[in-house]
């Protein structure tokens, strides 16, 4: 057992704190205040972050990226969601796909897209799966209906394939320029037997972006919807076979499990550990500086024991985040990312409601940020905690007790 | 006796208020732009529309033009438009509750002044000034110590010639932006502590709404300023100003209690048309015992409000030992407040990423049901005052009123 971490891991946890200390936090509360959800944005902050190399940060050593272990990313993913957690989840987003490349893509492939989306400061990736009526059922698809889950189509003619439907609810759409994107290749099996991943550019003949989705939190990252009409992607795009989208993006559990989706499951995690974080200081400086009947709110009793909870529940995932990205890094593959992202719900809930319920109606009216955090948390309900990304994880359980 | 049934009255103003809130309410508050937390203005038409059906008169004797309504037919009204719109039915849980307290401590005078206009006016409507911006009124350090929230109020009353002069700034007043009329609590020279009725256009009255970017309030809420504010001679309240003893109105809790049956009649709405996994959602078991749960917690929840309803409709139930020597209303509160926050948490997930957005009402639950969570010093303070209680602790009576 060690739990030190190496002088680089240091250098990236170092370099991410003072980023976002100096920088996102200074924007952070401005940007959730603004109405408009495709205003929120800010390209600055971005081109920023990506010449420190949070943008590109995942991408192997070998095709020119920084190469980070697991460890890492999850420390930078905290420090930077300390400080903003949606401007944390808009970088991360881009390794979680930077993964997905490295693992699944071939040569040819990644030579064409890892290229430009190196040298680029605002070349953002996101991945399409989830459509109007397919959510849970693309992540807990029913075995025996064919019928349930996506629906967007494929059709191939000659060397293109030809797309047609829609998507929602989709990370950085209206900012991103390279999208995964699973649509049904066939329709005659169930989801998990007939789809087919495909790279799909933000400039495609016959793709667009609808609505930007007004999130309650989370308000920075960019959720849209995405149309596609008569949309031509060339076969050269087809991630890994025909069919096999679901081998690839590692939901079966078999092939790649550490791109895309598992990435995902420590991802969400290691940003809850952020906010905890932040809550936990807000709460411990305001229960110092405040007073109350001239004493300071710390000396009482129940403030003490809502503190003691917040920075227990708070370490309690931290050390099940570290240890998940440790195992990462060791090739370890079991179900306690997913554990990890289901109590990331938990903790992150409780943690901000209960800084709350340390800063009172007044310290909220003082200070904003309190009431940021917990519609930022509530994000992780559908995201990370739902009864169906429980069950996943159970059955992932099952899979490997078997 | 032990008896549940509601009487034919109280079960046909429920049907009655339902009734509107389907047909008027609800359209006008699900509007989309509506949902977002910081943009939300009354709906004024349904508060009219609101007074006409006499809910704003509600507790009025029959005599005065209303219709002598008990504390338990208040709040069951109050639930049913906060299924609706949580500001209607905060507005009108405010003027509808004063308006049977004030009136009936009035003079015959008073009266005459007011009641026509109250009556008469749909948009007349009532405010408490109380607390003060300095005074620290959470339990907290004071916890079994007599301290400063027993010290007085700075709002004063002097009198000057055959009227009375106040000064004072008052906080987190509801409905402070439209009342027409504010019972003013007050350190009122040669009496002690009393309440002043103060007409919205008293000279020196002046109203500051409070920000609604936050909306850490539901309905209005402003700040009152009262800078040599002139009234009349026979502006002074008959009684005591009222002491909150825990025991008082649980109309607030069902409020509470609306938010988590509109966010609970939203999510069983959309578990039975949404499909996934080959069937609709309640079928499913992870869904079924989450909706559950947040009907027990309605169920429980209510049963606490109603209880306390009935409690201050009979404060003689305490002294026969038929209730729990407990401070009701505060006892309500607490489990509404935690249990309608975790129903509405749960409802909101019911709907995937859909209980997020802005333009979809769960957020706003959310928001409306956290609001009731940490209002005024939170649950963690309410409990503190149920324990001093269990404990029999006796905060030091605030000076007695002079006799008049």
């Amino acid at each position: 057992m060690d739990f030190s971490l190496s002088n680089e891991q240091r250098a990236w946890q170092m370099t991410a704190r003072k980023f976002a200390e100096e920088e996102i936090r200074p924007i952070s509360l401005a940007r959730d205040a603004i109405s408009d959800p495709r205003e929120t944005f800010d390209w600055e902050i971005i081109k920023k972050g990506s010449k420190l190399g949070f943008r590109t940060m995942a991408v192997p050593k070998e095709w020119g990226g920084q190469g980070t272990d697991f460890v890492s990313q999850a420390l930078v993913m905290a420090e930077l969601a300390k400080a903003d957690s949606a401007i944390s989840k808009t970088f991360s987003q881009c390794w979680k796909w930077s993964h997905l490349i490295a693992a699944s893509c071939t040569d040819e492939q990644k030579a064409r897209f890892l290229k430009p989306f190196l040298e680029d400061d605002t070349f953002l990736l996101g991945k399409g799966i989830s459509e109007p009526s397919a959510g849970s059922d693309n992540r807990l698809p029913p075995a025996d209906d064919v019928k349930a889950g996506l629906k967007l189509k494929a059709e191939r003619r000659g060397d293109e394939w030809i797309l047609n439907g829609e998507k929602c609810f989709i990370a950085n759409a209206s900012v991103g320029k390279l999208f995964f994107i699973d649509a049904r290749t066939n329709a005659n099996v169930p989801v998990k037997d007939g789809t087919t991943m495909f790279l799909v550019p933000r400039d495609t003949p016959g793709f667009r972006i609808g609505k930007v989705f007004n999130k309650s939190g989370w308000r920075f990252y960019q959720n849209g919807e995405m149309i596609f009409e008569d949309a031509r992607v060339p076969h050269a795009n087809v991630v890994g076979e025909v069919n096999g989208a679901a081998r690839k993006s590692g939901s079966r559990g078999g092939g790649d499990t550490t791109g895309g989706d598992l990435f995902g499951d420590l991802e969400l995690a290691a940003n809850a550990l952020g906010v905890c974080d932040d809550a936990c200081a807000l709460a411990l400086a305001h229960a110092r500086s405040h007073n109350q009947g001239g004493q300071l709110l710390f000396e009482q009793q129940i403030i003490q024991l809502k503190l003691n909870r917040m920075h227990m529940l708070t370490e309690a995932l931290r050390s099940l985040v570290m240890r998940v990205a440790w195992e990462h890094d060791h090739k370890l593959h079991t179900a306690n990312p997913g554990l990890a992202m289901n109590f990331s719900t938990d903790v992150i809930q409780e943690v901000t409601e209960l800084n709350m319920d340390v800063h009172g109606a007044d310290g909220c009216t003082i200070n904003p940020r309190v009431e940021k955090l917990v519609r930022d948390s509530i994000i992780w309900s559908h995201l990370a905690g739902d009864t169906v990304q429980r069950m996943k994880v159970a059955r992932r359980l099952a899979r490997s007790a078997a | 006796m032990y008896d549940l049934r509601l009487s034919a009255e109280q079960i046909e103003i429920r049907d009655t208020v339902r009734d509107f809130v389907a047909q008027e309410v609800k359209p006008a508050a699900l509007d989309a732009q509506r949902l977002d937390a910081c943009d939300r203005r009354l709906l004024a038409g349904v508060l009219d529309k609101a007074s006409q059906l006499g809910l704003r008169t509600l507790a009025l004797p029959e005599e005065l033009g209303g219709a002598d309504a008990d504390t338990l037919t208040l709040c069951i009204v109050t639930e049913e438009l906060a299924v609706g719109d949580v500001d209607v039915a905060a507005v009108l849980a405010e003027t509808s509750g004063l308006a049977g307290v004030l009136f009936s401590r009035m003079t015959a005078e008073q009266r005459d002044r007011l009641l026509p206009q109250f009556v008469t006016d749909d948009r007349y409507h009532l405010a408490r000034a109380v607390h003060e911006p300095e005074a620290d009124t959470a339990l907290g350090i004071h916890y079994h110590r007599p301290g400063a929230i027993e010290a007085g109020r700075k709002t004063t009353a002097a009198r000057s010639g055959d009227g009375w002069i106040v000064n004072g700034v008052k906080r987190c007043v509801a409905n402070a932006p439209i009342a027409k009329l504010f019972a003013v609590e007050a350190d009122i020279e040669g009496h002690g502590p009393g309440t002043l009725l103060v007409p919205r256009d008293a000279p020196g009255l002046t109203v500051r709404e409070h920000d609604t970017g936050l909306r850490w309030y539901h309905g209005a809420c402003g700040e009152v300023t009262l800078d040599d504010c002139r009234v009349p001679a026979d502006s002074l309240l008959r009684g005591p100003p009222t002491v909150a003893n825990g025991r008082g109105s649980p109309q607030l809790q069902s409020l509470n209690l609306g938010i988590g049956r509109a966010a609970y009649e939203a999510a069983l709405d959309y578990a039975d048309l949404r499909v996934q996994g080959g069937r609709r959602i309640i079928e499913h078991q992870a869904i079924g015992t989450k909706l559950a749960e947040i009907a027990i917690k309605l169920e429980v929840a209510r049963n606490a409000v109603w209880k306390a309803a009935f409690a201050c409709d009979h404060p003689d139930g305490y002294a026969d030992r038929s209730l729990a020597d407990l401070p009701l209303q505060t006892v309500a509160e607490v489990f509404t407040a935690e249990a309608i926050f975790e129903a509405a948490k749960d409802a909101a997930e019911c709907f995937g990423a859909m209980g997020v957005m802005r333009d979809m009402p769960l957020q706003k639950y959310v928001h409306d049901a956290r609001i009731c969570l940490h209002s005024g010093h939170g649950t963690g303070d309410a409990k503190l005052r149920i324990a001093e209680a269990l404990a029999g602790y006796r905060r030091p009576a605030a000076p007695a009123i002079a006799a008049e």
